[in-house]
């Protein structure tokens, strides 16, 4: 127990300094804690839960508009601010940008829980390919929604209040990477400690069979719907943070990204090892670094590079870098292994 | 929980490969000048990203080996450092920072597209980086009070109001019935600005207002509604896609419109992917080879053109022009300037007034280029239909051919 706390007080400190450390790569630092997010968040689903969903993209997305809008809004006619040929210039003083910033991302993490609870009581009954089937058009649809509605821009895109001038070019980065890490924290924490309750038990029993379950008189549907709630909080928040990070949100490429955050944030958790606490952050951390370093040095052979490494982690680390660890060294998890038995298993080889 | 040990050593191994992994580049290294851009060279923006990309270099090219540029009176030589946005904006604003913040740039070229421009100006306006772009041509990006963002080109809402006012022209002054589509992205949908603002001046009625959606290769639904009501033009813009999209299945579907207007017709290189069938497709462009500007770099319009096609291969569409006109934008103001002072370098520029083979360039306080007409060219071809060219014919001081209005019928053609 003292070297957990020793471990987690570490990475806090790890947490709070990387900025001043590595101050050149603050944006890259808080584009990793979404990542984080994204994964740990999926992995609820995905991983403990056996339901492979596409649609958390749907709650970030959701959460970025809101946020920028409620920013917007608060202060300025809306429609005059994503109007193109608008000739007015509005500005944010800092406590209007922090202020509509705090107040947009409770909106951002509020609405798409509720959105969740409304739409987990019908999607939620489907199964298998077809959850994974219907979640993947939630979010294609929202995106093509969402590029018709003027008032966010539509195609035209919404350029999310720029960071008012408080002296210090260093401010935006600071503020985004800190608001990120926050968001990371508390994640963690939701995460870990309803991974130590009852809950976790009822979810890794729907996924190992959920008419059993069922049977046994767990209320499945009622659990399924609050799991994806706490993921579409935390997703939302993601998305209002990135938002105003990127500060420009375009319908299908940066809200609604089904084809890249979408499914990175499959990705990350498998490569991570869906199913365990740690795999998700493990996994957005490796592929962020490769996906960064691929970037860099193989120029126009990124997603190449990216699909080799894919491969290799479904052929050598089908249950993820977590998993393949815990096989190699169980004592390490806390694992008891029989030596007779792992002698049979080698002969068994 | 032994567990610990490990995360802790994947960590740390993690903190080493981050602090070791900073290169820098300064603004200006040795005799270097370096500039930094983002560009689209895969995903769907892929083909006008390496316009893009060829247009930059080529500038390159000929200025450092015309005598770079003079600062201080010391000759520094362009370099361009270039990352792949992959046409997405999230990409490319993370791009921007880290060519400022890690590579240590201090002037940006744009990327290519409106959307991806309006992505990356925050950021270049944060640290006060001039960036002169050259394919980001939506209004909104002028009307933001952005200081350190120049485009060389006209904004898009006036892309292809010039084909209303034609159509309404040949109706003999009367209203004219406009049928129109345009893909959901920042570009396109300020063309569709421009559309509505002019059929609003000439009393013109819009019958048919689609949405298409990115990566467009099918707009058959829209098209199959034209054939039914007739309508006088057709405008459809999607960048090179919806050009491409457009030409083909108008052909399949044997589409009659009196008037077809487009946007990315060079880009697209319609008059030789789809040669008769891309026949009297009105287009609007920033920029045509026959156009009589001129400068010492590249002569006119024409040597450009020959001097292109013989590097690349293939006949140069605006945005490579224009994306060439940006080089020597940045060249006159540093030379101006004759400093590597971010802000005075901005201030140069704020008072660029220069003729390029590309056209005038002259910036308005929001940053956009008033002094450069778009023109329109129809592709016409030969009668056998193994020539097709683009030629210009709006406005009339350049037109170098008539307007053929309206278009013959597919039974006749």
């Amino acid at each position: 127990m003292n070297k957990n706390i020793i471990l987690y007080a570490a990475l806090l400190i790890f947490g709070l300094a990387a900025p001043f450390i590595f101050p050149a790569f603050k944006v890259q630092l808080s584009i990793l804690c979404v990542l984080i997010v994204l994964a740990l968040t999926w992995n609820i689903q995905g991983g403990e839960m056996g339901y492979n969903t596409f649609g958390n993209i749907l709650f970030y997305g959701l959460g970025m508009y809101l946020c920028a809008s409620v920013q917007v809004g608060m202060f300025f006619p809306l429609a005059e601010w994503t109007e193109s040929g608008g000739e007015k210039t509005f500005v944010h003083t800092p406590t209007q940008f922090f202020q509509g910033m705090a107040m947009g991302l409770v909106v951002a993490a509020v609405i798409p829980t509720i959105v969740a609870g409304l739409i987990g009581y019908s999607i939620l009954g489907l199964r298998g390919h077809y959850f994974a089937i219907c979640t993947l058009g939630l979010g294609v649809a929202a995106g093509e929604i969402s590029g018709g509605i003027e008032i966010i821009g539509a195609g035209q895109g919404f350029t999310t209040p720029p960071f008012p001038d408080v002296g210090s070019l260093e401010a935006r980065g600071e503020f985004f990477y800190f608001l990120s890490f926050m968001a990371v924290v508390l994640t963690f924490i939701t995460v870990k400690s309803i991974y130590s309750t009852r809950f976790k038990l009822i979810l890794n029993a729907i996924r190992d069979n959920e008419d059993k379950a069922e049977a046994m008189g767990i209320q499945t549907m009622k659990y399924k719907i609050i799991g994806w709630m706490i993921s579409a909080f935390f997703c939302g928040l993601a998305g209002g943070i990135m938002g105003g990070l990127v500060g420009y949100i375009d319908s299908t490429d940066v809200a609604f990204d089904g084809r890249e955050m979408g499914v990175f944030m499959v990705l990350m958790a498998i490569l991570g090892g869906k199913g365990t606490l740690w795999g998700p952050v493990i996994g957005a951390t490796v592929f962020h670094i490769f996906k960064e370093g691929f970037w860099t040095f193989f120029l126009g052979w990124q997603y190449v590079a990216l699909g080799v490494l894919i491969v290799v982690i479904v052929i050598y680390f089908p249950e993820g870098i977590m998993g393949w660890l815990r096989e190699k060294y169980p004592e390490r998890f806390g694992e008891v292994v029989d030596e007779a038995d792992r002698k049979a298993q080698v002969e068994l080889k | 929980m032994k567990i610990n040990k490990i995360i802790l050593s994947f960590i740390s191994a993690i903190a080493l490969l981050l602090s070791t992994s900073v290169t820098s580049f300064a603004k200006v290294v040795g005799d270097k000048i370096v500039l930094g851009s983002a560009i689209s060279l895969t995903g769907k923006y892929s083909s006008n990203g390496v316009h893009t990309q060829n247009g930059y270099n080529m500038a390159v090219d000929r200025i450092n080996s015309m005598g770079g540029v003079k600062v201080g009176g010391k000759t520094y030589k362009f370099e361009i450092i270039y990352y792949d946005d992959e046409s997405n904006p999230k990409r490319a604003a993370q791009l921007a920072e880290r060519l400022i913040s890690q590579d240590g740039v201090e002037f940006m070229l744009g990327p290519y597209s409106s959307g991806l421009t309006k992505a990356i100006a925050p950021v270049t306006e944060k640290y006060g980086v001039p960036m002169v772009e050259a394919n980001g041509a939506s209004r909104s990006l002028f009307t933001k009070g952005y200081k350190y963002l120049f485009a060389v080109l006209a904004p898009a809402n006036l892309y292809l109001d010039v084909a209303i006012d034609l159509a309404v022209e040949k109706n003999g002054g009367k209203p004219v019935k406009i049928a129109q589509a345009f893909e959901q992205d920042a570009f396109s949908q300020d063309v569709r600005l421009g559309i509505l603002e002019a059929a609003e001046r000439t009393g013109s009625k819009i019958i048919i207002d689609d949405k298409l959606p990115k990566e467009l290769n099918d707009m058959a639904a829209t098209l199959a509604k034209v054939k039914a009501v007739k309508p006088d033009v057709l405008v459809v813009s999607g960048h090179t896609k919806g050009a491409l999209t457009a030409i083909r299945q108008i052909a399949e579907m044997k589409v009659d419109v009196p008037m077809l207007a487009m946007t990315h017709c060079d880009a697209a290189k319609l008059s030789k992917q789809h040669g008769k069938n891309s026949e009297y497709a009105l287009c609007a462009s920033q920029w045509h080879k026959t156009l009589s500007y001129k400068d010492k770099f590249f002569g006119n319009g024409m040597k450009y053109a020959a001097d292109f096609e013989k590097e690349f291969k293939y006949d140069p569409p605006y945005q490579a022009a224009e994306s060439s006109a940006a080089l020597l934008v940045f060249k006159d103001a540093f030379e101006r300037a004759n400093s590597f002072d971010k802000k005075k370098v901005r201030d140069a520029l704020a008072a660029t007034n220069m003729q390029t083979f590309y056209g005038n360039i002259k910036f308005a306080p929001g940053g956009q280029n008033v002094d450069k007409p778009m023109v329109l060219f129809q592709v016409m071809c030969n009668a056998d239909g193994s020539k097709c060219e683009n030629k210009v014919v709006a406005p009339t001081k350049w037109a170098s051919a008539k307007l053929i209005h309206p278009i013959p019928s597919w039974s006749e053609r």
